[in-house]
Order: structure tokens, then sequence, then C-alpha cells
């Protein structure tokens, strides 16, 4: 009985000073936040995997000479096509629609309406040229272009690396 | 009805069961509903035309019935399959034309999927024509749509399990949607996915978001969904 009136005429008294009972309700509330607020960072770094055992992203293909000119090699795994052109200048594009990431497919002999070739998607019916610039929506840009390089006499691909227009012919 | 009372007059009886029988007032009658935890989703007392099959199409209930269908085929289903990418297209294949009556139980599961989602939605149509969203039912309301959209993801997680082409780009096409998501889209795609690509760590993720975590959001909220109908004033 006496803490309650205790209590009660405190309260009516200072409503902000701080007592014991707001101390640790404070101390209580902080504590718990800080619990839940790690538990949820450890779940997050949890749900992230550090290893993957995912394809590498730069992978080689080759030797150039056995590439005949104006043919086009496709890798499934990378997803990536390898152009060779007629004066030996090689690039290599994405299959990956920038759409919403199906598989593109390269058609030498075109399609819809186009005579040259062109890359379809299956998916949702964007088309590209044989650059990857967009024929034909829903892509909202052109394919990823990655950066191809000499080495020895093959080439190497990073899909890790995307290079601008300007800079995705290899010339040999 | 004698058997019946005697059983009642019992020890073993009334210890499960805790109001006293036979009944003889209405009051005994509303405490058979609140005493018990499988009646109390029921009220106490309806209106008549709230029974009537035109007045809701017991759109509600169809929607609940075909997600214990979906429970009991999916606990069924869960026995014959594994969820690593060697096994789930061969373990689907092996429920369709190896296991006894394995087809019957995935097509059951299928197809009431499908119907659950079509209930849902005219059960949120039905809903919204007749205004049953305003108050004091606005917090149901959003219950019912936090229901639906539990009810699309676990159609959504659930159709990569199979493992097949049309899992495989429904699911790379869905991620990609994902990933519009403005500042954690692409986080989120890979929290998703357990990585870049779908691999093995995503099939697990679904699988576990179907057959775990998304079903026991569905429970709680459905219990929560049909308390509120009785503590809001009932069907409407």
């Amino acid at each position: 009985m006496m803490e309650k009136n205790n209590s009660g005429m405190k309260k009516s008294n200072s409503e902000n000073k701080i007592n014991r009972r707001k101390f640790l309700i404070s101390l209580g509330n902080t504590a718990t936040g800080i619990v839940v607020l790690g538990g949820i960072g450890v779940t997050f770094e949890y749900l992230t995997p550090n290893v993957l055992l995912e394809i590498p992203k730069v992978f080689k293909i080759g030797p150039i000479n056995s590439i005949q000119p104006n043919s086009v090699i496709f890798e499934p795994e990378q997803r990536t096509f390898v152009v060779r052109e007629e004066q030996g200048s090689f690039y290599a594009l994405s299959a990956v629609c920038t759409h919403l990431g199906c598989t593109t497919k390269w058609n030498d002999i075109g399609a819809a309406g186009n005579s040259a070739a062109v890359i379809s998607c299956p998916c949702h019916g964007s088309l590209f040229n044989k650059y990857g610039e967009v024929l034909q929506g829903p892509a909202p840009r052109t394919l990823d272009k990655y950066r191809v390089q000499l080495e020895d006499d093959k080439l190497v691909i990073n899909t890790g690396e995307k290079v601008s227009e300007d800079e995705m012919i290899l010339k040999v | 009805m004698k058997i019946l009372n005697n059983l009642a007059k019992t020890k073993f009886w009334q210890s499960v069961f805790r109001t006293k029988l036979p009944l003889s007032t209405n009051l005994d009658r509303s405490l058979v509903i609140f005493n018990s935890l499988t009646l109390h989703i029921h009220p106490v007392k309806v209106r008549l035309r709230a029974i009537k099959f035109s007045y809701t199409f017991y759109l509600g209930m169809i929607s609940f019935f075909l997600f214990f269908v979906l429970i009991v085929t999916g606990v069924l289903l869960m026995l014959y399959y594994q969820p690593a990418i060697p096994h789930a297209y061969r373990n689907m294949k092996d429920l369709e034309y190896v296991v006894s009556n394995g087809s019957f139980l995935r097509n059951m599961h299928r197809w009431s999927a499908h119907l659950m989602v079509i209930s849902v939605f005219l059960h949120m149509l039905r809903v919204f024509y007749k205004g049953a969203y305003k108050p004091p039912r606005e917090f149901n309301w959003i219950i019912g749509i936090v229901l639906l959209v539990s009810t699309l993801l676990l159609s959504y997680t659930g159709y990569l399990l199979p493992y097949d082409q049309l899992s495989y780009w429904a699911v790379t096409v869905g991620t990609n949607i994902v990933q519009y998501i403005p500042v954690a889209g692409k986080e989120i795609r890979f929290l998703l996915l357990g990585g870049n690509e779908i691999g093995e760590y995503t099939l697990v993720r679904f699988y576990v978001l179907h057959c775990v975590v998304l079903p026991l959001v569905m429970i709680l909220l459905i219990a929560f969904h049909f308390w509120r109908i009785r503590k809001d004033g009932g069907l409407l």
C-alpha cells in the first residue's frame, strides 16, 4: 500500500524526472533493442553465402585460327556469344537478355522482318542486332559487352568486366 | 441420447469438455462455443442471411478448405521429394510415374493451388464489392491483403520445386523483376537466390519458404483473420 501511494505521488509531482522504474524500463528496452537488431544483423549475414560454387567469370576460347570468320560461338555455361568478324576482329556479347534475364538465341538468317543476323529472346520477344543493340523491346538497353583479350593464341573473355562499344572489338 | 447423457456424466468427458451437459438454457448453449478452442472461431449467434450461399458464396471457407488440402497433400509430397538439383526433377518424375497414387497427389496439390489463387481473389472481390473493408473491418482487410500476397508467394516458390525448364526460367524472370525494387533490389535478389544465379542454394531456399516459412505465416494470419471476423461483428 505504501509503495503504491509513493509512486502515485511521485508521478503527479514530476512526470519527466527519471526514477528507478523509468530507468530500468528504458535500460530493458535498450538491451532488447540491441539484441533484436543484432539478431537481425547476424541472420542477414548468415543468409548471405560466403562461398559460391558458381561458374568462373573468366574463360578461354581458341586457338583463334580454328574460329571461322563470320562465325559465332555460344558458350552456354557463361551465357556468352563470342563473335569473329571477317577482318579478324573479335568481340564477346552477353547472351543474357537485358529485360528479365532469359538466355537469348543467335539467329544467323534473321527473324521478324530482319534479313541480317539477329539475337532474339524467347521469353518476351526482345530483338537485338549482332552488336547487341535493341531492335525491338521490351529490352531496355543493349546487351552487355565483355572485354576480350588475346593470350598466346587464345581469347580470354572476362564476363566480370563490361566494356563500352568503343572498346568491345579486339583486332588481331 | 441416454447413452450420451450417461457418457456426459463420466469424469473423462467432464475433464475434456468444460460445459456441463445437458444443455437447458441459451447461456449453456453459448458456453459450449465459448469454452471450446476449436468451436470458438464460430460465432455464438449468426444472422440467418449470413449463412446463405448467395451472401458470401462461401469463398473464404473454400479458400481455407483448399489451404487445408494443400497442407495435407504437400506434407505427403515432401516424403518423396529432396530439394537438391540432382534429385528434384527426378523425384518429381518418380512421383508422376513410380510412386503409387503419386500423380494423383501431385495433381491434387497443383489444382488446389491454382484454385486457391482463384478463390482467394474472388473472395477479395466479394469483400470489396460488399464494402466489407470499411470500418471497423479495415484491419482485417489488410490482413486479407497479406494473405493474398502470401498465397501468391506460395504459388511462386512452389513453382521452382519441380526444377524443370519452366520453373527455371520463371524464377529467373521473377527474381530479375525483384531486382528492380529501388535501393535494396539487388541485395534482395541475392538473398533470395543465395547467389548470383539460380543454384543449389536457391532450390533449398525456395523449398524452406514454400514448406515452412510461408505456411506458418499463413496459419497464424488465417487464425487472426477468422478471430477478427467475429470481433468485428461477424460476416458482412
